[in-house]
């Protein structure tokens, strides 16, 4: 059973096909990711640090940016990442 | 890469049909009803049904586009027109002719003199036609000959990442192989317009990609609907998306990565092969309604709850994004890519098997939907109605 689902070699989040419980590690096509919390299935983590206005790559395109610095194994959402364009959220 | 083998049957305009139909057109809904006994009587003909009475409002245009699309869309052997007899129809039939694809036929009531001979005589007509649509063999066809519709509907949190990318492997191989492929649905790529217009093959389309996403944002807003504030929905952050980007990129990822070659205005026919934009409405069957007017000839659609409709006249492909309701709704569904989530498949093996299903049901093997009779047909009106 996989775990998470890399969908692009640019992507620097990957999604999560199951719950992730905080400290689990997840070894998966010669890849390895540390969770740092707990990260609902269906919802993302990160694979490489994210910087603060950085871009969120998904699909290898820009889902919109990092409103923090996003250390590896984070919860990627709607607390850190924010649309570029149109977005439900204000910083 | 190796083409595969495709049959079809060649029209005198160049296209080509992977279905020997005999549509049945009303041009008025009170013939909707005699469209239908047609159809139950002459194995295979398809009937259309709509609501439409000959108004002529500010829709008539695209009524009248949609009923000549129709008519002449490249998997019909021969349409039968089924009319009141006034002005209004033969415009209509008129504007059907010119496009030219497809021998029509007319058959009007006010000819025939009452409605049980005017059902006679379809029937006649419809099983000579028939008759003469069996003899047809198909032929050896160049993958250009597929035109192919990209759809979602009852999408779910596993679209974006199952059923659509690996739809988008497909479309991907198929443009590459000399293939058109359609991607619709404006309201969709509201908020990732911007990433679709820089895939464009050149800034020209890219400019009309953007237009087109604002002037139906200007549609909406004279509605008096505010759709910004509204995505992605809370459904949608439960589920774990995060930003509009990151949705209509789920949508979009069903037209793969291959760069645009042009945009259409809903029911237009794109003009040489690769992947267009077409600005439709999200309801399904308007959507389909539209393709099919504008020649789509066979069309994938993902669906993450199992809606079931199809098309009048294109063979419809449903395709699951999760396991658990591709093997629920069985009769409904040709292909699992639920297994994507699963970890038992990649991606790129689902991409595999749904081009091989593209090719399989374009050389004749029946979807679910067409198994089911699933003939749907809704014409579009204003954007205010269909939102």
């Amino acid at each position: 059973m996989r775990k998470v689902l890399f969908l692009s070699p640019l992507d620097n989040i990957a999604v999560c096909l199951s719950d992730i419980a905080a400290g689990e590690m997840i070894s998966q096509e010669g890849r390895e990711v540390t969770a740092i919390e707990h990260i609902p299935r269906g919802h993302k983590i990160s694979i490489r640090g994210i910087l603060k206005s950085e871009g969120v790559i998904k699909y290898g395109e820009r889902m919109g940016h990092a409103t923090t610095d996003i250390p590896v194994g984070a919860h990627v959402h709607t607390h850190n990442v924010l649309g570029d364009r149109l977005s439900t959220e204000q910083v | 890469m190796s083409a595969p083998q495709l049959l079809g049957y060649p029209r005198s305009d160049g296209r080509w049909g992977f279905r020997n139909h005999i549509l049945l057109l009303p041009l008025h809904q009170a013939l909707c009803n005699t469209a239908r006994e047609i159809e139950n009587s002459v194995f295979s003909a398809v009937a259309v049904s709509h609501d439409w009475s000959g108004e002529i409002d500010s829709d008539f245009e695209r009524i009248a586009k949609v009923f000549a699309g129709i008519a002449n869309n490249p998997n019909n052997f021969s349409t039968i027109f089924l009319t009141i007899g006034t002005e209004t129809e033969t415009k209509i039939i008129e504007r059907s002719r010119v496009l030219g694809a497809t021998p029509l036929h007319v058959l009007s009531l006010s000819d025939s003199g009452s409605m049980a001979h005017l059902l006679t005589s379809a029937i006649a007509l419809a099983s000579q036609l028939k008759e003469a649509a069996n003899k047809e063999s198909r032929v050896l066809a160049p993958v250009s000959a597929i035109v192919l519709g990209l759809e979602c509907g009852g999408s779910d949190a596993y679209s974006g990442i199952t059923a659509n990318p690996a739809l988008g492997l497909a479309s991907d191989r198929l443009v590459e192989l000399g293939a058109t492929s359609i991607l619709g649905e404006t309201m969709e790529i509201l908020g990732s317009e911007h990433l679709l217009a820089a895939r464009a093959l050149n800034p020209a389309v890219g400019q009309q990609i953007i237009d087109l996403v604002a002037r139906y944002e200007r549609s909406i807003n004279y509605e008096g609907i505010d759709i910004r504030g509204a995505q992605p929905s809370r459904g949608n952050i439960e589920g774990g998306l995060s930003t509009l980007e990151e949705k209509s990129l789920g949508a979009a990822k069903k037209a793969g990565s291959a760069p645009f070659t042009g945009v259409l205005e809903y029911a237009d026919h794109p003009t040489a092969p690769g992947l267009y934009f077409m600005d439709t409405p999200g309801h399904d069957i308007e959507q389909l309604t539209g393709f099919a007017a504008a020649g789509v000839n066979i069309a994938v659609f993902t669906t993450g709850r199992g809606t079931p409709t199809g098309s009048t006249v294109i063979p419809t492909i449903k395709v699951a994004t999760n396991t658990q309701m591709g093997s629920v709704l069985a009769d409904l569904i040709d292909l699992n890519a639920g297994t994507i989530a699963d970890g038992s498949q990649s991606l790129e093996e689902v991409g595999s098997l749904i081009f091989d299903k593209i090719i399989e049901v374009a050389n004749g093997r029946q979807t679910k939907a067409e198994l089911g009779a699933h003939h749907e047909f809704n014409l579009s009106r204003l954007y205010g109605s269909t939102l």
